[in-house]
């Protein structure tokens, strides 16, 4: 199970929009109609492929609920992408965006690569915000943007591995430091049998003194 | 001591003549000092000396300093030497720790000064942010008694520190920051730190492993040389134990960032371990690993995850190792222990690694399955008795959810036409069961009841077992000597250990049930117990268990037996036990504090051979089968005839005073609804009249109406007539002419004209009438 690299994703946004489901869905792929509220947070992970290299998803799905939002922020900085997600079937979610960027912009690494969604695009005929607002919030914002639906799997894979190849990009561009674990990405372990005792010597070796001020 | 005391002369001059000063009056100067100084260097200087004396004058310096110490980390936060000083001293008095100093000094102190302080300081949520705030401060003076001051508030009060920590910004990141310290003292208080501030808060337990916990600790434990390592290493484990514990979302982490692997080598025994031999921490770290193995597959965790991480385990020989420490020599008693229970939580419930388990050989001579080497340690007396809880507990583990293993088991016990010699589980259990060490009874017993586990082939397949009992006699069937031993035995934990064996036997197998009744004696044997009145110490668990025993004879008896039939028992238990003394005997089991310990969990925790008595698979079977055997008895019906409720348990009581409630409460919805009824039913009587009085009047309205259109129509046809033709006129004219005065023949036409105008309007507010009508 090596991988190349790994990348930490967080996913944001308010309570009810499907951010469990949309991990559930991704990781397992199944869908729960009724899901428990997340406390705190849980996580998921799962392997894919991006140019032909393997990448592990290091998924962390946050609480919507307000009560968690300190303890969600601490899991921004060490993130390398984030799920933005809204439900297209309810306005105020849609409306709270801007609280959720500024949030996500203030206590993250600046390279965080942010994908919109929005979620339940299964049920068109409830549908609160249009497509092209989205589109245009994405535009603005520069983020990507993606239309999903956890419960029939559409566009979920996508947004996932969208959200990588963006990150996958970014490092071919020398945007990250991908010795700096803090941003969220690692190296995977080096295939090298000779070191069997000691699996993780690859990926840690940069870091450290970074705890000096 | 000579240094502070000339510390405290330079800050506080010469001593004046006479006598000195007291504690209090000291510290109340040097308290006054580092508030009114306004150099640096003096208030300083005064810090330090409250320092010195805050273990000496605690509660002094404590309730005169604590304000304004923390006043100097907000004002001079520029100067390490100050912020040092001052950030020990708060240490110091917030210390759970009772100083050598301070005992001597105040002998009556009760109360938990530390902790009394430590709320103090922890009423301003900021005061927490601010030493935060200094872990980032890289000088050693700074950011050492930062950690050391952080640990002490978190151990005087640990859910405070916690709940402060999560929502201070950055908080846990700070902290984790420092296990990459390269200054050995601040990393390592940095893990004490964050052992005491994981514990029990899934939510920083959450956050630390995101933050790479893991990684950091693993690099700790490497550079610190793995399981050879010093304390360091046991506090990492620690830490991560504390990770791990009951936080599935961190399991699920460690399992998918193949943290597994990295356990692994750690188990691997260096080829010359036995000369250089076990050191104390090296058997504190063992266990450490060991317990951690343990968390991710405990049988409290979900099951996708236990199957998930065992797989894992099996995949990356950490089973295979783990095999191998068994099968060491020289491994001391309590690992050896512990890597017994540690093996059968990585197999139980999951096949391939049951299989991987059954093919593993000692290196004997001839080579035997570990697991008859292990049993073989079970039936021993001279074993510790831990290490014999254990093998018992890995070998549930192996039959756990085990078909083919628990018919492994049981082949062992029938006839074979291959001579085979060597010593088998099954025979090792047999002799353990009939032995003279009631311990070894009670142990084969139960493992044996274990190959019978939802397992109704391997019920049938043990009743062809028959055993040899004296030479020349004739062979007797396993269940049938079971039932003969049962009535032998003298001690309590043989019998208990028996009793579960059959109920396991029993329950579902009609044909165990036909043979147990067809001992001479059995029958008598349980009647007996069930129906005594006194008993001492635990036997009301006997007697329970006899009852449950009896009562399994009557729901799962097919009939068979002349004189047991299911009606003919009933009536044993009704004449000779009665009713009422039977479910209390029952009953007694469930309630006992033994029952509640077994069926906790499926290890088996004793301190003491003389705790052993249920286990945790009976106790499940004793939930399920109770309340179907009092309904096989038909107990329902005698508890609603007859019982007084003084002869009800308390229980029982309770559940009847419940049921009064409930029809009292529902007689009286039946006497509202009832009024209800009555006022609907009149109400309905009064509208049906309502009803019928406006029928009529409606038929009146619509023969008026009829009797107005036929009128209409006579008038319409009239008016018709005028408008479209001239020659019915001339009698209509006629009539005109007589009713009007004579008027000449132009006038007569314009009158007939008038008067079809009028009629016509009549018309119309006829019609609109009758459309009101």
């Amino acid at each position: 199970m090596s991988y190349a690299y790994l990348f930490k994703y967080i996913i944001i946004g308010d309570t009810g929009v499907g951010k469990s489901c949309l991990l559930l869905q991704f990781t397992d792929k199944r869908f729960q109609p009724v899901h428990d509220l997340t406390i705190g947070v849980e996580f998921g992970a799962r392997m894919i492929t991006i140019d032909s290299k393997q990448i592990k998803l290091q998924i962390w799905d946050t609480a919507g609920q307000e009560a968690f939002r300190s303890i969600t922020r601490s899991y921004y900085r060490g993130a390398a992408g984030a799920l933005l997600v809204y439900d297209i079937t309810r306005r105020e979610t849609f409306n709270h965006l801007t609280t959720w960027l500024d949030d996500a912009r203030q206590h993250s690494n600046s390279n965080m690569v942010i994908m919109l969604i929005g979620n339940k695009s299964d049920l068109e005929s409830r549908r609160e915000v249009k497509k092209e607002e989205g589109e245009a919030f994405a535009r603005e914002h520069g983020l990507v943007f993606m239309e999903t639906s956890a419960k029939t799997a559409a566009n979920v894979e996508e947004a996932f591995i969208n959200t990588a190849k963006e990150i996958y990009e970014k490092i071919q561009e020398g945007v990250f430091d991908i010795n700096n674990e803090a941003n969220g990405i690692k190296i995977g372990p080096q295939h090298s049998p000779t070191n069997p005792s000691l699996p993780g010597a690859g990926g840690a070796g940069g870091s450290q003194g970074s705890g000096c001020c | 001591m000579d240094y502070f005391r000339s510390g405290l002369k330079s800050v506080l001059g010469a001593p004046s003549t006479g006598s000195l000063p007291t504690g209090a009056e000291t510290v109340e100067r040097l308290v006054s000092r580092v508030s009114t100084s306004t150099l640096l260097e003096d208030r300083r200087d005064a810090c330090r000396a409250l320092k010195a004396l805050s273990k000496k004058y605690r509660l002094e310096v404590g309730a005169q300093g604590i304000d304004v110490l923390r006043q100097v980390l907000e004002l001079d936060r520029s100067d390490p030497e100050i912020i040092g000083y001052c950030l020990d001293t708060l240490c110091n008095i917030t210390s759970k720790e009772v100083f050598e100093e301070e005992s001597e000094n105040n002998v009556n102190m009760k109360v938990n000064v530390g902790e009394q302080f430590t709320e103090m300081f922890l009423k301003n949520s900021e005061n927490v942010t601010l030493v935060l705030g200094f872990l980032e401060e890289y000088d050693f003076r700074v950011r050492w008694p930062a950690v050391k001051l952080l640990t002490s508030l978190v151990v005087s009060k640990p859910k405070e520190i916690q709940d402060i920590i999560l929502v201070s910004p950055m908080g846990v990141s700070k902290l984790m920051d420092l296990l990459v310290e390269n200054r050995e003292v601040i990393r390592n208080d940095a893990l004490l730190l964050l052992i005491n501030l994981t514990k029990s808060n899934a939510n920083i337990q959450k956050i630390v492993a995101f933050e790479n916990a893991f990684d950091r600790l693993f690099d700790v434990i490497n550079e610190e040389g793995w399981t050879d390592g010093g304390i360091v290493v046991e506090d990492c484990l620690l830490l991560m134990l504390n990770l791990l514990k009951n936080n599935t979302s961190n399991i699920n982490f460690f399992k998918e960032g193949s943290y597994i692997q990295k356990l692994s080598p750690m188990f691997v025994l260096p080829p010359n371990l036995e000369e250089v031999g076990w050191s104390p921490q090296k058997v504190s770290n063992f266990h450490c690993v060991l317990q951690l193995v343990r968390t991710l597959v405990s049988p409290n965790n979900p099951v996708q995850i236990v199957t998930a991480c065992q797989k894992t385990m099996r995949n990356s020989n950490l089973l295979e190792a783990l095999c191998n420490i068994l099968m060491a020599s020289g491994v001391p008693a309590d690992i050896l222990t512990e890597t017994i229970n540690t093996v059968g939580e990585v197999i139980r419930g999951n096949l391939t690694n049951q299989e991987y388990f059954a093919n593993v050989l000692a290196p004997s001579n001839p080579p035997r399955p570990a697991i008859v080497v292990l049993l073989m340690s079970m039936v021993n007396e001279k074993q510790p008795f831990a290490l014999r809880c254990a093998v018992l507990y890995c070998f549930q583990c192996f039959l756990f959810k085990n078909e083919i293993g628990q018919g492994l088991v049981v082949q062992t016990l029938l006839p074979s036409n291959t001579g085979n010699t060597a010593l088998t589980t099954g025979q090792l259990l047999c002799s353990g069961l009939f032995s003279n060490d009631h311990l070894s009874n009670w142990f084969s017993a139960v493992a044996l009841s274990h190959c019978l586990i939802e397992n109704p082939a391997q019920k049938e397949q043990l009743l062809r077992v028959l055993l040899a009992t004296n030479l020349g006699a004739q062979p007797v069937s396993l269940l049938h000597q079971c039932a003969v031993f049962l009535q032998h035995t003298s001690k309590l934990q043989a019998k208990l250990g028996i009793l579960m064996l059959l109920s396991n036997w029993m329950a579902h197998c009609p044909q165990a049930v036909k043979i147990f009744l067809n001992v001479p004696g059995a029958m008598a044997f349980l009647t007996a117990q069930t129906s005594a009145s006194e008993y001492d110490n635990n036997e009301e668990l006997l007697q329970g268990l006899c009852a449950f025993i009896m009562g399994l004879c009557v729901a799962f008896n097919d009939n068979s037996v002349p004189n047991y039939s299911k009606e003919n028992l009933s009536q044993l238990i009704e004449k000779r036990v009665g009713i009422e003394t039977y479910c209390k005997k029952l009953g007694e089991v469930s309630r006992h504090e033994v029952y509640a310990k077994a069926a906790k969990q499926p290890q088996i925790k004793a301190k003491h051979s003389t705790e052993l008595l249920l286990e945790f698979e009976f106790c499940k079977l004793f939930k399920v089968l109770e309340g179907i055997i009092i309904h096989a008895l038909g107990v329902q019906r005698d508890l609603s005839n007859g019982i007084s409720e003084l002869s009800l348990s308390e229980h029982e009581n309770a559940l009847l005073l419940q049921y009064k409630e409930l029809i009292r409460d529902q007689d009286k919805k039946l006497q509202d609804f009832q009024r209800k009824l009555n006022n609907l039913q009149k109400e309905k009587e009064q509208l049906e009249s309502l009803s019928t009085e406006l029928k009529e009047r409606n038929n009146e309205f619509s023969d008026q109406i009829t009797l107005l259109k036929a009128q209409l129509a006579a008038l319409g046809s009239s008016i018709n007539g005028t408008e479209t033709n001239t020659m019915p006129l001339i009698p209509y004219t006629a009539t005109l002419n007589t009713t009007a005065s004579q008027t000449n023949e132009p006038n007569h036409q314009d009158n007939l004209l008038e008067r079809i105008k009028q009629l016509e309007k009549e018309k119309a507010e006829k019609d609109a009438e009758l459309e009101k009508n």
